[in-house]
């Protein structure tokens, strides 16, 4: 009867610990899929301000080498992310499908010049910047207009600007409510050992030497919490990409690596700040102050 | 064999001895004991000389538990002469507060054992706690200290496992682990029935054969008429003894 007894004992042990494990796990999933959504936002954001997308008309009777060669000074300038050209005979091709006839044998001649299509890296697809890229090259003389839509970028950012705003807010948000939850489970798993933590000191242990398998124990939920954790959130970027396959995730190694790593140094951190403050707090009451 | 083995703090432990006996290990002169703003006890003295038995009586809220948690330094006091063991009660810090404690026994009516652990694991744990690091001789004193209260083949159970009377009895061998020249013991027999409280009583008076002190907070009468010995009384908020 002793054993069952024994056996009672240390499985409720056994469950305070493992409920603990599972709690850090679940606010360390929650944390982890936020991340993944703030980097798709980033990305997606990054795709919008990439596609924006500034046409460069020139002259004809401009050559298509000198073309290509102005393409190439364009396509090295600040910001610019690809500048390609399009040959006259390449946009005639593209309108006579559009159009469905051939307009050049009608006209005789083709009448549409060479354009250069400007695209700009995220960081600088703003008014400044393009504002910049036209005053470098409106005044060549091969150049015959530079189009784009005023608006359109303004708007694009301005759009991004909000939506992040509001994503950074809910992750602020998040990551409290995810402290005060690890810390919440921390601090009434060490409120059931509060007398046991008492006894210690009151047979002479110093609080380093009570603190230290503590804090060790933190260690572990932490780390055990971020394998379950990490285990959950690569399950369900596997099922997430095979509904969305433009979603980041699994393909890209970098990314997930810091991912991984990100969650196992939150849910060691926190456990362990929080056993810390929380043991400290029952190390300096008095015997009498704990019920 | 004798139980005072560390000299050290001990030797210089303050006051000239009072009157024949060896000399003094708690030595309280004109304090006043406060348990937060309320005055409990005042103008408190109290000498206790090594190897001597001590009760300590009173009605239940008279201040016997708060006078122990002043000499184990659970509890500050601020003026007067306050020494034990060779610690200055009145300048303690925090700091040396388990210094003090690895000093002194201390056997308390619910037993303050580690429930989660085995009898043995609780002693390994003081010692290790107050820093004895070779393997070999923590596990001779266990074994020692198992033997004299006579729980030398029960070191494997975990304290539900065993009787009220041999958790007791396990809280008096941690207490006697490191060769305390002071035992305080709060209500020990509490809890216990009449038969197990005389062997803990039998068990006490041998200890302080050995050179340790026992001061005995209790209000179980009979036990002084069986067990007669130096008899110290809280009443009224002041420290007497009692003739």
């Amino acid at each position: 009867m002793a054993e069952e007894g024994n056996k009672i004992a240390r499985k409720a042990v056994r469950t305070s610990y493992l409920s603990s494990v599972v709690s850090i796990a679940m606010v360390l999933f929650m944390a982890g899929v936020l991340a993944v959504l703030l980097m798709n936002a980033r990305m997606v954001s990054d795709h919008f301000k990439e596609s924006f997308q500034v046409m460069v008309f020139l002259q004809p009777g401009v050559g298509e080498r000198q073309a290509g060669v102005l393409a190439e000074r364009m396509a090295s300038h600040e910001g610019v992310r690809s500048a390609d050209l399009v040959t006259a005979d390449d946009a005639a091709v593209t309108l006579s499908e559009e159009l469905g006839e051939d307009f050049v044998t009608f006209i005789g001649s083709n009448p549409l010049s060479h354009t250069i299509d400007v695209r700009f890296a995220s960081s600088h697809a703003n008014v400044d910047s393009i504002a910049l890229f036209e005053g470098t090259f409106s005044g060549e003389k091969a150049v015959q207009e530079i189009r784009y839509e005023e608006g359109l970028v303004e708007n694009i950012n301005r759009n991004i600007r909000r939506i992040t705003v509001f994503i950074l807010a809910f992750c602020v948000l998040l990551f409290f409510v995810m402290g005060v939850l690890i810390n919440n489970t921390i601090r009434l798993t060490l409120y059931a050992k509060r007398l046991l933590i008492k006894s210690m000191q009151l047979v002479g242990a110093t609080r380093g030497f009570i603190r230290k398998p503590f804090l060790w124990k933190g260690v572990q939920s932490g780390f055990w919490g971020a394998v379950l954790a990490n285990f959950l959130l690569v399950l369900f970027l596997y099922f997430t990409q095979r509904q969305v396959p433009e979603l980041f995730g699994l393909g890209d190694f970098r990314l997930m690596s810091t991912l991984v790593l990100a969650v196992f140094a939150a849910g060691i951190i926190i456990a362990v700040t929080s056993t810390f403050f929380a043991i400290n707090k029952y190390l300096r009451k008095r015997y009498d102050e704990l019920f | 064999m004798n139980m005072i083995a560390e000299p050290g703090l001990a030797a210089d432990a303050a006051a000239p001895p009072a009157g024949s006996a060896g000399k003094q290990v708690i030595r309280l002169e004109h304090i006043n004991i406060f348990q937060k703003k309320n005055l409990i006890l005042s103008d408190v003295n109290l000498h206790v000389n090594e190897g001597e038995f001590v009760y300590l009586i009173g009605k239940t809220g008279s201040g016997k538990s708060s006078l122990l948690k002043v000499l184990y330094g659970e509890l500050q006091i601020k003026q007067g002469v306050g020494q034990i063991a060779g610690f200055d009660l009145v300048t303690l810090r925090t700091r040396q507060v388990p210094r003090l404690r690895r000093k002194l026994g201390i056997v308390f009516q619910d037993f303050q054992l580690l429930g989660d652990r085995t009898a043995r694991d609780n002693l390994m744990f003081v010692l290790k706690a107050t820093g004895w690091r070779e393997a070999g001789k923590m596990a001779d004193r266990i074994n020692e200290v198992l033997e004299q209260v006579g729980l030398g083949t029960k070191g494997f159970k975990m304290p539900h496992e065993l009787s009220g009377g041999e958790q007791q009895r396990l809280g008096i061998a941690r207490a006697l682990l490191n060769r305390p020249e002071i035992i305080l013991a709060d209500e020990p027999s509490g809890n216990l029935d009449p038969e197990t409280t005389k062997e803990i009583m039998s068990l006490f008076f041998d200890i302080t054969q050995t050179g340790t002190a026992v001061l005995m907070a209790t209000h179980n009468h009979n036990l002084l008429e069986e067990w007669p010995a130096r008899t110290i009384r809280c009443e009224l908020g002041k420290v007497y003894d009692q003739p």
